[in-house]
């Protein structure tokens, strides 16, 4: 990353830092100084520091026995449904339920608490597969080239217009009907549709890149071709390998909550989208029970926003052209 | 007329009509079994195989997907069929064909797209070419924020919180559903007030869509702007003194209209996925809200249907984009002549 020369001057606090060790001089300091002006990325992982945070703090602090039981949904439910029948979803704070319970008596911020691992478990699984498959795809298409090329450019290219999601309700309806899927199952079902995506964007990537007289010196000097894509290649690409990451997993996120919402997740564990969903079911705003719907809503939206603005961030670092006028 | 290019955009259709409704007849199939035959054969033995009834809707399913035949052979048939649109029937509906059931729900599920999409389209692009014409425009400055954090979150989602809103706002408002059910329960378009009580109804899953979609087209379209105000051909508009806004239209919007549609066709697929998940939540009576129902009650032939629709949808709409794209790009005429 280049030196910037404006915000020398008054970065006493900086300079103090940088004078440490060469380490954070070299690596540290010109990342922190980078993002003091992609104020997005900062955003962005703060939004995550908070969610993580929050599950933390609660797992230290929270009854542990009803996280556990939240946990190992089915006991969750279980209990739910046979000993606390009848107990009616209530919200008052000072009960021993922060955010209240919901239809079967249960505890709405264990529940939120369980959920959002769980959550970015199922997007992080898919997301990280989908990049993967894309990624070998992409080197393969544009290093093989020819008819393997065409191949894999007309399948990710026929791919696209299909809607994502309706796939993969076929998927998922027929795996395991009835019982629904465990949430790692789902995970693998998004992965399914994951990489068209990454595939697309990382192979015109490298198209370029390949083309650059860095990689031209490499290859005249004699590196070996995996040797030019792990040691020239790679880490130019690094940037755009890791927007699609962000872009997949929020992708793979909306994907798990769209399926779920349909009831076709994983119904007794407490995902973010299995409680969207069993709201959906009982009509819980009809009911007046906004305080069961808004939490997920309100994890999600920062959720989904923190990982825009990550994105974000990511394509001013990946395209320099964004970058903001200092 | 480019020909070349014509050719190659039909060619993409049918290769991605083959592609999905190879995945529609096999994806079911990826747990080993034929989900489809054994629903059927369990609800024959539920119901009974002496009734005469249960015999005929058997022998009609097996006549139609052949299940003694091999793989290949009921592969053949169904892409054959599927490509014809001959979808079958339904199984809990029986025996209402697919095709009857999808006419009753496509009307409102391309209604609600279709207007809602040219909407943000428009909306957003506009905002987008002014925000970066009229450049430190406070007001302008200050509506985005908020439209850009919504452009992060699925459609549905911010559905879910309008309802919650409009609720808390006005109770008698329709949440729910698409019309006023009247005493038949049938919608009678000649009704004044059936034909208000649709749009009441829409009005919610339609700006769900809108207000969302709106950021996406706004970023686009002025990234877009950004380069093309840079550009020599801008520079000598000015310099002869054309007037602003025949600078901003004719030259700056035109320009940088062009990628906008090529990001409508690619977005395309996801759009239409949001609109299935936002009639869910306003259980609106179009294909979304169909397949909701196909689903909790393991009615494949349904299933199968309405994803074949819509990726067929999706990729005509596709197809119809590319095909006037020439028309919107007199550049792609010259080059492949």
């Amino acid at each position: 990353m280049e030196q910037v020369q404006t915000d020398t001057p008054t970065m006493s606090w900086w300079n103090s830092l940088a004078t440490r060790s060469e380490f954070t001089r070299d690596r540290v300091v010109p990342i922190l100084r980078y993002m003091r002006r992609n104020r997005l990325i900062v955003f962005g992982l703060g939004a995550f520091v908070a969610l993580t945070l929050f599950v933390t703090m609660s797992y230290l602090f929270y009854e542990q026995e009803d996280l556990l039981q939240e946990r190992h949904g089915v006991n969750g439910l279980v209990k739910a449904a046979s000993v606390q029948a009848n107990q009616k979803p209530s919200w008052n704070p000072w009960s021993g339920y922060p955010l209240g319970t919901d239809v079967q008596g249960r505890d709405i911020y264990a529940a939120v608490v369980v959920g959002i691992p769980l959550s970015l478990r199922i997007g992080l699984i898919a997301a990280a597969i989908g990049v993967g498959v894309g990624m070998v795809l992409a080197f393969v298409a544009a290093y093989v080239g020819g008819v393997v090329d065409a191949v894999i450019r007309t399948i990710v290219d026929s791919l696209i217009p299909i809607p994502g999601l309706l796939v993969l309700v076929l998927v998922a309806t027929s795996l395991n009907p009835g019982q629904g899927l465990t949430v790692d199952q789902l995970a693998f079902v998004i992965a399914v549709l994951a990489w068209p995506g990454p595939a697309r964007v990382i192979r015109s990537q490298v198209l370029v890149i390949r083309e650059r007289g860095y990689v031209e010196m490499a290859r005249m000097s004699g590196t070996s071709a995996l040797g030019i894509i792990f040691k020239e290649m790679m880490p130019n690409l690094a940037p755009y390998a890791l927007a699609s990451f962000v872009a997949a997993v929020s992708g793979s996120i909306l994907a798990s909550i769209g399926l779920e919402s349909l009831g076709l997740g994983p119904l007794d564990s407490p995902t973010l989208g299995s409680m969207i969903y069993w709201n959906i079911f009982t009509s819980s705003v009809l009911l007046g029970l906004w305080y069961w719907l808004l939490p997920p809503i309100i994890v999600l939206v920062v959720l989904f926003v923190g990982l825009f603005m990550i994105s974000a961030g990511l394509d001013e670092v990946a395209n320099p052209r964004l970058r903001r006028r200092v | 007329m480019p020909w070349r290019y014509i050719s190659g955009r039909l060619l993409m259709f049918v290769i991605t009509i083959w592609v999905a409704s190879t995945i529609v007849f096999f994806l079911p199939r990826v747990s080993g079994q034929n989900p489809l035959a054994e629903k059927i054969y369990q609800d024959a033995q539920r119901g009974g195989y002496q009734d005469p009834a249960v015999q005929e809707r058997v022998r009609v399913f097996e006549q139609k997907y052949g299940f003694d035949k091999p793989l290949w052979q009921q592969y053949v048939k169904f892409v054959y069929d599927v490509v014809k649109f001959d979808l079958g029937r339904s199984i809990y509906l029986w025996p209402k064909s697919v095709n009857e059931i999808l006419a009753e729900g496509i009307i409102w599920t391309l209604s609600l797209g279709l207007l809602t999409l040219l909407l943000a389209f428009l909306v957003g692009s506009t905002m987008g070419a002014l925000l970066e014409w009229k450049r430190n425009n406070w007001g302008l400055m200050v509506a985005m924020a908020p439209i850009l954090a919504l452009s992060a979150i699925p459609f549905f989602i911010f559905g879910l919180v309008l309802q919650l809103l409009v609720f808390n706002i006005d109770r008698e408002y329709p949440l729910v559903y698409g019309y006023q059910q009247g005493v038949l329960g049938w919608p009678d378009w000649s009704d004044w007030s059936f034909i208000l009580s649709v749009l009441k109804h829409g009005l919610l899953p339609a700006l769900s869509i809108t207000m969302v979609s709106l950021g996406g087209w706004a970023m686009g379209m002025r990234g877009m702007m950004v380069t093309t105000k840079g550009e020599d051909y801008m520079v000598q508009a000015e310099a002869k003194g054309l007037p602003e806004r025949i600078m901003l239209t004719k030259y700056a919007v035109r320009n940088s209209l062009l990628p906008q549609v090529t990001g409508l066709t690619l977005a395309l697929g996801l759009i239409v996925s949001g609109v299935v998940l936002v009639e869910i939540v306003f259980g609106y009576p179009g294909v979304g809200g169909q397949l909701v129902q196909a689903v909790s009650r393991s009615d494949y032939p349904t299933i199968q249907g309405i994803v074949f629709l819509l990726a067929f949808g999706t990729a005509a709409a596709t197809l119809v984009l590319d095909l006037t794209y020439p028309l919107l790009d007199p550049r792609i005429k010259s080059l492949s002549n």
